[in-house]
């Protein structure tokens, strides 16, 4: 992965900016969301996402963002721990970004009798997509979607090149908070609570005399 | 300005477009007009999804009128997430 600046640094600077100056205009209306730009100097952005919706709120992950050789290549992106800003860990991630997948119509399915599919089509099969990938629970996760270095550098992803989608805005820094808000902290709506019941003695309902 | 016509903020990916709307139009009517005052050709209207200012997505097929929008009203419009995997 190229880590080193080189594309005119005034060139990318000014990108960054103009991400930076975007951002800052709506500022107000991203904090209401929950989104708090924490860090921003070039190259490099720290935005930490909230979920505002369960009570009380709750930081869910920082973002990271890495703006070298913006926008000659897309800006690199990684959920971190909003505190220390280490990168989580596959095992680690507070939210996969689960998607829903809407699969292909399944011909030849038969349904047990009385049952209807709505609008009378076949029945599809509908899974969910971690927008999140990586090969084990210890490896540095990337965000599988265009518009993200980690995504077009995947050589699975090397028929969908960068430039394809550099002038559609797929890079721009509120584009990418937009999705991983939407697919990360928007569905989050309460606390998943695991209580460990422990017996401690017994309960004594009289005391004879 | 006519009873029927509202001013909008479209933010396109963090840039805003002033727009002059139809409140009789559909919702979708005012994507290609933002994208195309901000010069985003890359990607079909259809590729792109329209919020409120906290976050929640709009159904397009709706007319304007029936969101009961407050004159300037920001809208955030973004590129969908595509297909990833």
């Amino acid at each position: 992965m190229v880590t080193e600046q080189f594309v005119e640094p005034k060139v990318s600077r000014r990108k960054f900016e103009r991400e930076i100056r975007d951002y800052r205009r709506n500022e107000d209306e991203y904090r209401k969301r929950g989104w708090l730009l924490i860090k921003a100097s070039f190259p490099r952005v720290l935005v930490v996402l909230c979920a505002t919706k369960v009570k009380p709120p709750a930081v869910i992950t920082g973002v990271s963002f890495d703006f070298t050789n913006y926008d000659t290549l897309p800006p690199s992106i990684r959920l971190v721990n909003p505190f220390t800003g280490d990168p989580f860990k596959s095992s680690e991630l507070p939210t996969s970004l689960k998607r829903q997948v809407v699969g292909p119509p399944v011909e030849g399915f038969q349904l047990p009798p009385g049952i209807v599919p709505p609008g009378g089509s076949p029945p599809r099969v509908i899974t969910q997509q971690a927008l999140m990938q990586s090969y084990g629970p210890d490896d540095i996760p990337f965000l599988c979607v265009a518009g993200v270095r980690e995504y077009h550098d995947h050589p699975a992803h090397s028929g969908d090149a960068w430039e394809l989608h550099r002038a559609s805005g797929a890079g721009r820094l509120i584009r990418l908070l937009e999705v991983i808000d939407t697919y990360g902290v928007q569905p989050i709506s309460g606390y998943n609570v695991e209580l460990v019941p422990r017996v401690v003695g017994f309960i004594q309902s009289v005391v004879p005399e | 300005m006519p009873d029927n016509q509202i001013d909008i903020q479209v933010i396109v990916n963090g840039q805003p477009t002033p727009i002059h709307a139809n409140k009789n139009a559909p919702l979708h009517s005012i994507i290609g007009q933002a994208l195309a005052l901000t010069g985003n050709a890359g990607q079909p209207p259809e590729n792109w999804e329209l919020r409120d200012a906290s976050g929640v997505l709009l159904p397009l097929d709706k007319k304007i009128e029936s969101f009961n929008f407050p004159p300037n009203v920001k809208l955030f419009l973004n590129l969908k997430a595509g297909v990833g995997g």
